[in-house]
C-alpha cells in the first residue's frame, strides 16, 4: 500500500488508496461490478468522527435513492452526522455486520468497514487526486465548523 | 405516610460506554435509598405497547422520576400516548441545551388557545422527566431525585390526617409492615431492590404529539400520506399507527404551526423536543456528508423541505410523488413571503447568515 495518497489534517496523516474513487461527501467508492460501486467512509471522514458507536440506516437493499438524499445517522465518540447519498440510484445491500458492531469503521475502513452498495452512474466521483485537490479546498471550512461549534 | 418514589432509568440507544456508566451510577447511588425504587427499562422511543418494559412502566402507579437520553418533553408525551400519564413534575434540573433566558412564560396570546392539554383529564400522581444528557455527573441526578422524593413525601403526609393524625395500633402496625416488606403502592419490590429488565427491541421511529402544544388543527393529519394519524372518539389527533411513519421523515414536524410535533430520535433539537432551540453536545458533521446547507442562499423554507421530504419517502415507498400543495397548509402561500417588506427580523436573520462560521 505504498502509493496511498497523504493528506495532513493538522498533524494527522490521512491516507487514501489509490485503486478507488472517492465521493465528495467523504466515502470511497470501489466498482465491484459495471455500474454497481462500494462505498465506505474515507480515512478524512472517520478521522473526524473518531470512535463509531452507532450507525443507522433509513434504507434497505432495493431504495431508490437520490443523490445528498438523507439516507441515515451516524453517532460517534465526538460528534453525530446525518448521512446523505454518494450517488443516485439503487440500493444493492447494506453492510449488516456494522449495525450491531460498527467498529470495523475505525479498525478496517478500507475493507471490512465498508458501509453499502449502490447501482448507479458513477459521473460525480472523483479520482484520488481529484478528491486530495477537493480536501485541500474543504480542510480550512471543516476546521472552522468544528471550531465554531466548539465554542458555542 | 413515606410514599415510594419510582425512579426509572431508561437506557440510551447506542451502547456507548459513558452513557452506560452514567445509567449504572446514577442506579448503584440510589439502590441504598429508602422509599425509592429504581429499575432500568430500554430506550423508551423504541418501546412497544407489548413490551415488558412498557408493562413495567404502565404497573407504576405513583410519582415517578423518568430519567432518560431524551428531552424531557419527549420523554413525557412518548409516555403519555403510551397510556403513562401524570401531572408534570418540575425538576429544577435543565434539560440539554437550556439556559435560563429559556424560561418563558406563556404570552397572553398564547393563554387564549384551545390548547389539548386543557381537555385531558391527567391523573394527580406527577411524572418528573430528567435529561441524562444534561449533566456528566451521576451525584448531581441523586441530588436531584432525592430533592424529588423529599417532595413527594412531605406532599402525602396529609394523608395521615385521614384518620386524623392519630392512627390506631392495627392501623400503624400494617402500615409499618407494609412498609418494611416494601409492598405500600402494591409493589412487591423490597425496598431500594434493582429491577434489571433487559431487552433489545427495534428502533422505531414515529411522531409524538406534545399536547400541551397541539390545538387540534389537524393539519398533520392532512399533510401526511402514510396514514399514521388519527382521531379519537373525542376527534382529538392521535398518532394511530405510529409504525406506518416513515424512517428519518419528520416532514409533518415541519408543517405544525405549533412546533407540538416531537421526532425524539432526530438530530433538529426543536424538532427532537427541546423547549427551545438548544446546543448539542457533540459536534455535527451532517455538512460534512452532504447535509444542505441551512444559511446558503436559496435554501429551502421549512414547508419546501417537508414537501421534498414527503416525496421521497413516497418514491422510497414506490408510490407516485405528489405536489408541494398537498395537504400542505395555505398559511404561507409561496411568493407572498418575498413582497413583504423587511422587518427586524428579517434584517437580524440576514445578519446570522452572513456570519462566517
Amino acid at each position: 500500500m505504498t502509493d496511498d495518497l497523504t493528506f495532513m489534517m493538522g498533524e494527522f496523516e490521512a491516507q487514501f488508496p489509490t485503486d478507488r474513487l472517492y465521493a465528495r461527501n467523504h466515502m470511497w467508492a470501489q466498482r465491484v461490478s459495471e455500474d454497481r460501486f462500494r462505498f465506505g467512509f474515507a480515512a478524512y471522514a472517520v478521522r473526524l468522527l473518531q470512535d463509531v458507536y452507532f450507525l443507522d440506516w433509513e434504507i434497505a437493499a432495493g431504495a431508490q435513492i437520490s443523490e445528498r438524499q438523507e439516507i441515515g445517522q451516524i453517532e460517534s465518540q465526538k460528534a453525530e452526522a446525518s448521512l446523505y447519498a454518494p450517488l443516485a440510484g439503487t440500493v444493492v445491500c447494506i453492510n449488516e455486520t456494522l449495525l450491531k458492531d460498527p467498529s470495523a469503521i475505525n479498525v478496517d475502513k478500507y475493507s471490512n468497514g465498508w458501509l453499502f452498495e449502490i447501482a448507479g452512474i458513477s459521473n460525480g466521483l472523483l479520482s484520488p487526486s481529484e478528491y486530495l485537490v477537493h480536501l485541500e479546498s474543504v480542510w480550512e471550512v471543516t476546521q472552522r465548523t468544528i471550531k465554531g461549534q466548539m465554542n458555542k | 405516610m413515606p410514599s415510594r418514589l419510582t425512579v426509572v432509568v431508561s437506557q440510551g440507544r447506542s451502547p456507548n460506554p459513558k452513557k452506560r456508566a452514567l445509567e449504572e451510577q446514577i442506579v448503584a447511588g440510589l439502590l441504598g435509598d429508602r422509599g425509592i425504587d429504581v429499575t432500568i427499562v430500554p430506550h423508551l422511543y423504541d418501546l412497544t405497547a407489548e413490551s415488558t418494559g412498557m408493562l413495567c412502566l404502565s404497573g407504576i402507579s405513583g410519582d415517578l422520576v423518568f430519567c432518560s437520553w431524551l428531552y424531557p418533553r419527549a420523554a413525557r408525551w412518548t409516555l403519555d400516548r403510551q397510556g403513562i400519564r401524570g401531572q408534570e413534575g418540575i425538576s429544577l434540573l435543565k434539560s440539554l441545551g437550556e439556559s435560563d433566558e429559556d424560561l418563558e412564560e406563556p404570552t397572553a396570546e398564547e393563554d387564549a388557545k384551545h390548547l389539548v392539554i386543557d381537555r385531558l383529564e391527567l391523573p394527580s400522581r406527577k411524572i418528573y422527566c430528567l435529561d441524562l444528557r444534561a449533566y456528566d455527573d451521576s451525584e448531581i441526578f441523586q441530588e436531584e431525585i432525592r430533592r424529588i422524593a423529599q417532595e413527594s413525601n412531605t406532599s402525602t403526609v396529609e394523608l395521615s390526617s385521614w384518620i386524623n393524625g392519630n392512627p390506631r395500633p392495627e392501623q400503624m402496625e400494617r402500615y409499618l409492615a407494609a412498609e418494611k416488606n416494601g409492598v405500600a403502592n402494591g409493589y412487591d419490590n423490597v425496598p431500594g431492590e434493582k429491577t434489571h429488565d433487559e431487552e433489545d427491541p427495534a428502533r422505531r421511529w414515529y411522531p409524538v404529539i406534545d399536547f400541551s402544544r397541539c390545538t387540534n388543527c389537524l393539519e398533520c393529519i392532512d399533510f401526511c400520506l402514510f396514514g399514521v394519524y388519527g382521531i379519537d372518539a373525542q376527534e382529538t389527533i392521535l398518532v394511530e399507527q405510529p409504525d406506518n411513519c416513515r424512517q428519518g421523515c419528520p416532514a409533518c414536524s415541519r408543517v405544525c404551526p405549533e412546533n407540538a410535533i416531537i421526532f425524539p430520535q432526530h438530530k433538529t433539537p426543536t424538532i427532537a423536543g427541546s423547549a427551545e432551540v438548544g446546543g448539542n453536545l457533540k459536534i455535527d458533521l451532517s455538512q460534512l456528508f452532504g447535509a444542505p446547507d441551512p444559511g446558503a442562499p436559496g435554501a429551502e423554507k421549512a414547508l419546501e423541505v417537508a414537501a421534498r421530504e414527503r416525496n421521497e419517502q413516497l418514491l422510497l415507498a414506490g408510490r407516485e410523488t405528489v405536489g408541494a400543495n398537498v395537504g400542505v397548509p395555505k398559511r404561507d402561500p409561496p411568493g407572498n413571503l418575498e413582497e413583504q417588506p423587511q422587518d427586524e427580523l428579517d434584517l437580524l436573520i440576514d445578519s446570522l447568515d452572513a456570519l462566517d462560521l
